[in-house]
This record gives C-alpha cells, sequence and structure tokens, in this order.
C-alpha cells in the first residue's frame, strides 16, 4: 500500500492518467548547450596518442584491444563513428541540441559526429539492431524520492539507461568499449545567480569485457542563447 | 494480540507512514567517499606538469604568474603544511568523509562536515546563519553555507585564502567565490564547483568530480610537521624571473600540443579552439577600479577581549577590559567622534559585574552592586604605529577623551599627568610629529606621543587586560618609526603599514621607509607567528588596512613583496632606469590584486620606492683612490 501510495505521488496526480513524461518533467533540459572542456581536456579536444588510455580503468583485454587501434583501418571499414557512440558521445567536445521527439521521447543531436540519440520514457517494443547510440529508457527521478506536494515539482534529474549499443570506442584513440556494455546516465540541470545554466552529465560505463571496474565521469554543459552556432561535423575515426 | 486493536495500531502505523515524511525529505550525503580518479588522472595524483594551463579560463596574470612559479616554493616553512583549498581540494588526490550535524530537538541537518585527508574541518551550514563581514578571517576551508535545491545541494563559500586553480602554480586569489552542487545519484557523489575570481579568471571555472561510496573506508589521521627541507638565505623565495623559466614549454612539446593551448585561456574551453583558434584576445593585467568601503566605523571581534576598528583610516586594534581600553593607531582626525562611539558601544557591552572566578575576597561582597551597571574603565593607551596621519591623525581627540593613572611616591603636583591617555610609538614618531618636513604641518603637543622608546623594543610594564603587550621597532620598514604591537596572550600582531591586504606595501621613503625593511617586518611577523593547524589560525594579524589575516596570509604577501623585489634587484643589476623598469612592469602579475593606478599609493609610486631603496639609478661608486702613505 506504501508502495503503491508513493507510486501515485510520484505521478502527481491523483486519478486519471499519468501525465506524459513532457508534461511531469520536473526540470526543462531543452536548448542548445555547448560542453565546456575544463577536464581531460588532452585526451577529449583532440586524438590522443595511442597507447595513451590513462585515467581510463581498463583490464587486461582492454589494454590489448586499445593497442591495436589502427584509425585508418577503421576508416577504410567505415567505422569511423566508434569514438561517437553513446558511451562516449557526451564527452566529445561540441553542442548539443535537446528537444522533445514527441511526448514521451527526449531527442539529444550532438555537433560532433552528427548523432542523434532517442530517450525514451516508454520503452520500445522492439529494440532492433545494435547501433552507435542503442536503445536508451529514460525515466525522471523526482526530488524527494518521488513525493511531490502540492503539485509542484520541487526538481530533480533524469535518469537514462542505455544498452543495445555496437562496440566503440570511450575515447577516439581506441579505448574500447565492447557491444555488451550498459551505459547508465543521470542529467541534472543548475541555474546560477549570473544567469548561466549549465547541465551536469555523470556517466557510468559497466563492460566487464574490457574494464575493470565502473568508468564514470562527469561532464558539464553551458547552454548557450541560441542554435545560431551550430555546426555539426561528421564522424572522424583520427 | 486483540485483533481490533492489531487493527487500528496498524493504521496508526501506515497514516504515521504516510504523513512523518520531513517537508525536506532530501538526500543524505554523508558517508565515506572514495576519490575516483577516471578523469585527469596524471594530473591530480602524481600531479600537473609545468606549463600546463589548458581549459582553464585564465587571466593574463594568472599565465605570467605560474610562469614564474618555481615548485620550491613548497619547500618554504611557510608553505609545507598547506592543504588544498575548497574547490581545489575536490580534485585532490583524497579520501572524503562526509558527516552530518543534527538538531537534537527538530533533528534537521543544520551542517554537514566534509574532511579530506590533509585537510581542515569545512562546515557546510545549513541552518541559516550570515556569512561573516567581508573583513573577517580568511581560511582554506572559506566560509559555507548552503541551501536545498531538490534533492542537489547548492553550496555558497566565500572567505577562501589564496589557493590555486591546479597544482602548478596557477593562483587562484582570495577575492574568489565558490558556488558548489552536489548530486547524489545512488552510490556516485558528483560534485560541481564553479570558481569566480576576478583577479585570476575571466569566465567561471568549472569542474565536476566524481566520488564512489565505500563503506570500508577510514581516513586516517595525517600529522603535518614543519621541517628545514632546503638550506636557504633567510627571506629568500624561490621564483623565476620573468622570461627565464625554462620549462614552460615543455608539456607541449612532451605531449605534442599547440603551446597556444597550453597557455590556457577561456578559449581553450570551447569545443571551437582548435578550429578557430582564439577568438578573446589576451589582455594585459591591470589594476582594479578603486574599490569603496562602506561607510562608518566597522567593529570585527578578534579574539577574546580585542577587536579591530575598520573605517577610520587605517585600521584600528582595540583591547576592551578590566584595566580599561588600549587601542593601537588612532585613525584619522576627522574620524574620532565615530571611534570614540564605536569604542563606547564595546565598553558598554562588556560585562563588568562578574568577577573573574578566583579574583573574589571575602572583605568585598559583590551582593550588594549586581543590580547596577559600573561605569565604563577609560582609554588608557594609545600606540602609534607610525606617526602617519591616518594611523595618528585621531591622537590628540582620543587622548582627550582618556586617562592616564599616574601617582606614587613622588613631590609636587603630578596631577597634570593624568590628563588624557598615554601615547607609545618609537621616538622616530615623536621626532618627525615634532620635526616635520617641509609642508608637513606640526602635530599639536597633545598629539605627541607621551612615551617613547629608543631600542628593539618596549613592553607595558605590566599585564593589561590580562596580557602582555610589547611594542617592536621595524627599522626602516613602511617608515623610520614603525612598531609592530603584539598581544602576547591573545595571540595577535597589529602589523600597522609594514601588512596591508588591499595594496602593495606603502613605502615613505621620505621618512625613512625601505622596500627591504618591510620584507623583514613581514618575516619578523613570521617569526613571531605560530599557526593553530594546517598553516592558518594561531596567530592572528591587524594589517594596516584591509582584513584580518593570520600567518598564511602574510607569508603570501611576503612572497609577493620579495618576488618584486628580487624583480627590480635584477633590473637595476642589468642598468635599467626607473622608466625601462616601470615599462617592464615588474608588478604586472600581482597588479589586479594590489595594483592601482590612481590615488594616494599607485603602481608606479610603489616601483619607484622599490628601485630608490634598493639603489638604482645611483651611479656605481667609482674606484677608490690608491693610498697615499708613505713609500
Amino acid at each position: 500500500m506504501l508502495l503503491l501510495s508513493a507510486s501515485i505521488a510520484a505521478q502527481g496526480r491523483q486519478g486519471g492518467a499519468p501525465p506524459t513524461a513532457r508534461a511531469a518533467a520536473p526540470i526543462d533540459l531543452t536548448g542548445t548547450w555547448v560542453s565546456v572542456v575544463t577536464e581531460d581536456w588532452r585526451w577529449r579536444m583532440r586524438t590522443p596518442p595511442k597507447g595513451d588510455y590513462a585515467s581510463v580503468p581498463l583490464n587486461d583485454a582492454g589494454t590489448k584491444m586499445a593497442d591495436t587501434w589502427d584509425p585508418a583501418k577503421g576508416t577504410a571499414a567505415g567505422e569511423q563513428c566508434r569514438g561517437y557512440g553513446a558511451a562516449a558521445i557526451m564527452r566529445v567536445p561540441g553542442r548539443i541540441r535537446i528537444s522533445w521527439d514527441n511526448d514521451t521521447t527526449l531527442k539529444i543531436e550532438t555537433e560532433a559526429g552528427t548523432q542523434t540519440r532517442l530517450l525514451n520514457f516508454v520503452a520500445p517494443a522492439q529494440r532492433g539492431e545494435p547501433s552507435w547510440q542503442g536503445t536508451s529508457i529514460a525515466n525522471w527521478q523526482f526530488a524527494g524520492g518521488g513525493r511531490r506536494g502540492g503539485g509542484t515539482s520541487r526538481g530533480g534529474s533524469l535518469r537514462i539507461i542505455t544498452t543495445n549499443m555496437r562496440a566503440g570506442y570511450l575515447r577516439k584513440n581506441g579505448v574500447p568499449y565492447s557491444a555488451n556494455a550498459r551505459l547508465t546516465e543521470y542529467i541534472n540541470r543548475t541555474t546560477e545567480a549570473n544567469g548561466d545554466a549549465w547541465l551536469v552529465v555523470t556517466t557510468m560505463v559497466e563492460d566487464p569485457q574490457n574494464l575493470t571496474t565502473r568508468f564514470v565521469t562527469s561532464s558539464h554543459f553551458k547552454k548557450v542563447p541560441d542554435g545560431s552556432a551550430w555546426s555539426p561535423t561528421s564522424c572522424s575515426a583520427s | 494480540m486483540n485483533p481490533v486493536r492489531s487493527v487500528v495500531s496498524a493504521f496508526f502505523f501506515f497514516v504515521i507512514a504516510c504523513t512523518a515524511v520531513p517537508a525536506s525529505a532530501q538526500i543524505d550525503f554523508s558517508g565515506e567517499w572514495a576519490p575516483r580518479f577516471w578523469e585527469d588522472q596524471p594530473e591530480r595524483v602524481p600531479g600537473p606538469e609545468l606549463g600546463d594551463y589548458l581549459g582553464i579560463p585564465i587571466s593574463e596574470a594568472a599565465r605570467q604568474r605560474a610562469d614564474t612559479w618555481d615548485a620550491s616554493i613548497q619547500t618554504l616553512p611557510e608553505w609545507q603544511c598547506r592543504p588544498h583549498s575548497a574547490d581545489y581540494i575536490w580534485r585532490g588526490p583524497s579520501n572524503l568523509r562526509i558527516s552530518k550535524e543534527v538538531d537534537p530537538v527538530s533533528r534537521e541537518i543544520t551542517a554537514f562536515h566534509a574532511e579530506w585527508l590533509r585537510s581542515v574541518d569545512r562546515a557546510i551550514y545549513l541552518d541559516g546563519r550570515p556569512h561573516p563581514p567581508a573583513d573577517a578571517l580568511h581560511t582554506w576551508a572559506g566560509f559555507s553555507t548552503a541551501k536545498w535545491d531538490g534533492d542537489m545541494l547548492t553550496v555558497t563559500v566565500t572567505h577562501l585564502k589564496e589557493g590555486y586553480l591546479r597544482r602548478n602554480g596557477l593562483p587562484r586569489s582570495d577575492k574568489a567565490t565558490l558556488i558548489e552542487h552536489w548530486i547524489r545519484n545512488g552510490d556516485i557523489l558528483t560534485v560541481m564547483t564553479i570558481v569566480t575570481d576576478p583577479v585570476y579568471l575571466t569566465e567561471p571555472f568549472v569542474r565536476t568530480t566524481d566520488y564512489e561510496l565505500d563503506l570500508r573506508q577510514q581516513v586516517p589521521p595525517y600529522p603535518c610537521g614543519v621541517v628545514q627541507e632546503v638550506d636557504r638565505k633567510k627571506g629568500e623565495i624561490p621564483s623565476f624571473l620573468p622570461g627565464t623559466n625554462p620549462y614552460t614549454t615543455e608539456f607541449a612539446t612532451r605531449h605534442k600540443l599547440p603551446v597556444d593551448a597550453t597557455r590556457g585561456g577561456a578559449d581553450t574551453m570551447y569545443p571551437d579552439f582548435l578550429a578557430k583558434g582564439r577568438t578573446q584576445p589576451i589582455v594585459p593585467p591591470t589594476a582594479p577600479a578603486a574599490a569603496t568601503s562602506p561607510p562608518g566605523i566597522q567593529t570585527l571581534p578578534v579574539r577574546g577581549n580585542v577587536y579591530m576598528l575598520l573605517g577610520a583610516g587605517g585600521n584600528i586594534t582595540v583591547s576592551v577590559g578590566r584595566d580599561g581600553v588600549l587601542m593601537v593607531d588612532a585613525g584619522r582626525a576627522q574620524m574620532t567622534d565615530q571611534v570614540l562611539a564605536a569604542i563606547r558601544q564595546l565598553q558598554g557591552d562588556l560585562d563588568l559585574r562578574d568577577r573573574p572566578l578566583g579574583s573574589g575576597a571575602e572583605t568585598r561582597s559583590s551582593v550588594a552592586s549586581r543590580n547596577t551597571e559600573p561605569p565604563a574603565k577609560p582609554i588608557r593607551y594609545i600606540v602609534d604605529t607610525s606617526a602617519d596621519p591616518d594611523h595618528a591623525g585621531g591622537n590628540e581627540k582620543i587622548r582627550a577623551a582618556g586617562r592616564t593613572f599616574t601617582g606614587g611616591n613622588v613631590a609636587g603636583n603630578i596631577a597634570d599627568a593624568g590628563e588624557g591617555a598615554a601615547i607609545l610609538a618609537h621616538e622616530n614618531v615623536l621626532q618627525r610629529l615634532l620635526e616635520p618636513e617641509a609642508g608637513e604641518q606640526k602635530a599639536p603637543t597633545d598629539a605627541q606621543p607621551t612615551d617613547t622608546y629608543y631600542t628593539d623594543s618596549m613592553k607595558l610594564s605590566h599585564f593589561f587586560n590580562g596580557e602582555g603587550i610589547q611594542l617592536i621597532h621595524q627599522p626602516s620598514a613602511h617608515t623610520e618609526g614603525d612598531s609592530l604591537v603584539w598581544f602576547r596572550g591573545s595571540d595577535i600582531i597589529a602589523a600597522g603599514d609594514i601588512y596591508s591586504t588591499v595594496s602593495y606595501p606603502v613605502i615613505d621613503v621620505k621618512h625613512g621607509g625601505t622596500i627591504n625593511g618591510v620584507i623583514d617586518g613581514l618575516n619578523r611577523i613570521l617569526d613571531l607567528s605560530v599557526a593553530e593547524f594546517r598553516t592558518e589560525g594561531g596567530t592572528l594579524v591587524i594589517p594596516g588596512h584591509g582584513r584580518l589575516s593570520d600567518s598564511a596570509d602574510v607569508a603570501y604577501y611576503r612572497d609577493m613583496v620579495t618576488i618584486i623585489r628580487d624583480r627590480v634587484q635584477a633590473m637595476i643589476e642589468k642598468g635599467m632606469t626607473l622608466d625601462q623598469v616601470k615599462a617592464a612592469r615588474p608588478t604586472s602579475d600581482y597588479e589586479p590584486r594590489y595594483g592601482a593606478s590612481s590615488g594616494s599609493w599607485t603602481t608606479d609610486m610603489f616601483v619607484e620606492a622599490v628601485y630608490t631603496t634598493l639603489g638604482g639609478g645611483k651611479k656605481p661608486a667609482a674606484a677608490p683612490a690608491p693610498a697615499r702613505g708613505r713609500k
């Protein structure tokens, strides 16, 4: 009964159909945002040298695979987008554009690699073939453990679970994640006194095939007034 | 069990369970958190490389300062036990423990406390208390208050000591403020830090750092003792002269990075940098606009019965107690009414009724007087740290408001000697007031020191308000008559104009001031000081102008003044003229913090004073003539 009560409260309605994900959003993530690269600069702002996998908890198998990286082969094989998959893309410098694709799907478009991520609040009937961006299931994490008083939101965050990805690179220099990797992300939004708005994206990659432990990073994006500087680029293997 | 009672109990349990959720059922951040170095591991654990300024929105002043930074400075005694500051420590290689403070009645969380391996206890208050006045002591942890934003905790940090943005000499000033957002996602803690620094940053510097809950973690003790790590001449401060650091491009070369990128700056944070290069020009450091102080006198408690009065010109230190009032400096003449009002307020706040333990006497019952307030004790001493009008200008009027107790086994009428407070100073102060330079006014008799000393120091011959007070002469520093005043029980040093937090030191060359005297004075303060913990607190230092400080603040200032002295000295040795030295801007990297282009003490005046008192501009002495002795 307690669980049921909490669940109803979480939906923010007493009776009737639950609100759509869009209507229930406790925070507004939409708009154009630019990544601000104050961390891991030399591994993000350029393709790092082969063998430079500092900070990544690679296991032996992952290390061996990283040491075989050959960007020319990747290009020849049409695999240029390996460094732009869901497990890596939020760490690749560039602007992102977030919008509602429909009432239950949030869309993230990236300049880097011209990728599109669809965050489904309702699980798709079919997962489809593995892809760079995989299949993402999203849900809102309401502040206060889901309790919302008086019908007003007290904030929250977005949680995204992504699987069904094609094997890719955590870094463009061949630091691998496998097709079995599972990605968990949390997106929070802040608004500062000077008017700046920021997204904080916490990314957790679980991939026992290549990693000794979870690989956790957090990236931040600053909201930009408009999309006028939007300039998508294609994937590049090097 | 009675089935009816059972159902009723279950119902009440349900109701309580549903309604007992606190209005603010926020995330609990307390616990043991292990740092995970999945970002910037080479920078954070082994340490950053010299010349790596990538991705930090530094100003040109910060860049210049880092370029002249010598890692050996960390072997100085004043540097050895410093912890990371609140903004950097999240990024440092250390375990974290967060504990919570709970009000026993309301059971609300009133504070979180964060501690790392080598840190001070950092309290983050949630009880709504205000931040201290701007001129209160700054610390490594700063002063933090927080509020909930949903499940996110937003922390505001002020009162930070100078720190660093990266452990390779990139400075963060004590003018900086910090906003933090604490976010907990299951067993991962993500903390966003936003540093705003008008001195060394051109844009807010934002980082996000992750910790993982670790139930078996223990933050071990970290005692730190200062040792003599390197034998060096007293007062020597390791630093590269501008343009001589051979290591600034080593990082770029080693990692095959564009040198321009490694020089940092706001442009380098944005994805367009590599494609478009710099879009923001590098702006040479300039002095800040003149700061305006709030009108009137501000009173700041320092320790025990010692207070600091700000706003009267120079800072005034006041000891208030059973023996009366002792003031170090009297402020400007035109501020004396307000100064006296502030002192009266302090006297009024002092409860003189309750005798301290141990002072009671069977023959002197205090029962009868419990419902009356005894009169305030008089102002008895004024100590002049120098003869400057912003320090000694109020002498005459404040002296008149005070009283000296005289008497003893003497003959004649000594009543006149009891009129007014005594004024203590080095004899050179009296000399200057008696024989002013051309254009200066002779001080009235009642503004002149009544008791002077000419030796290295002078002690009050007895405790005053429970402690010994010592005047220490610092020759040829700000002037020729400077005194440091040391409250030996409270462990407070009133530094006069040898130390300031708002400008380069004022060197009054006309009245005997020299740069080396100032540096000696600053080192003397450091010699007298003992830090409380992790090189902060302990001995407190009241500057001639600016905010309350401790030895760590003085050490930063001493380093700055010494580094500038060494630069000017090197220029003099190259034969540079004063104009050439000024054009070379030897103070450039400190300019946004201490410089001034207008007002009574400009950067040019400071550089000129340094240059002159180091002997700049003098022709080398002619070779001595051969002796003409008899053959």
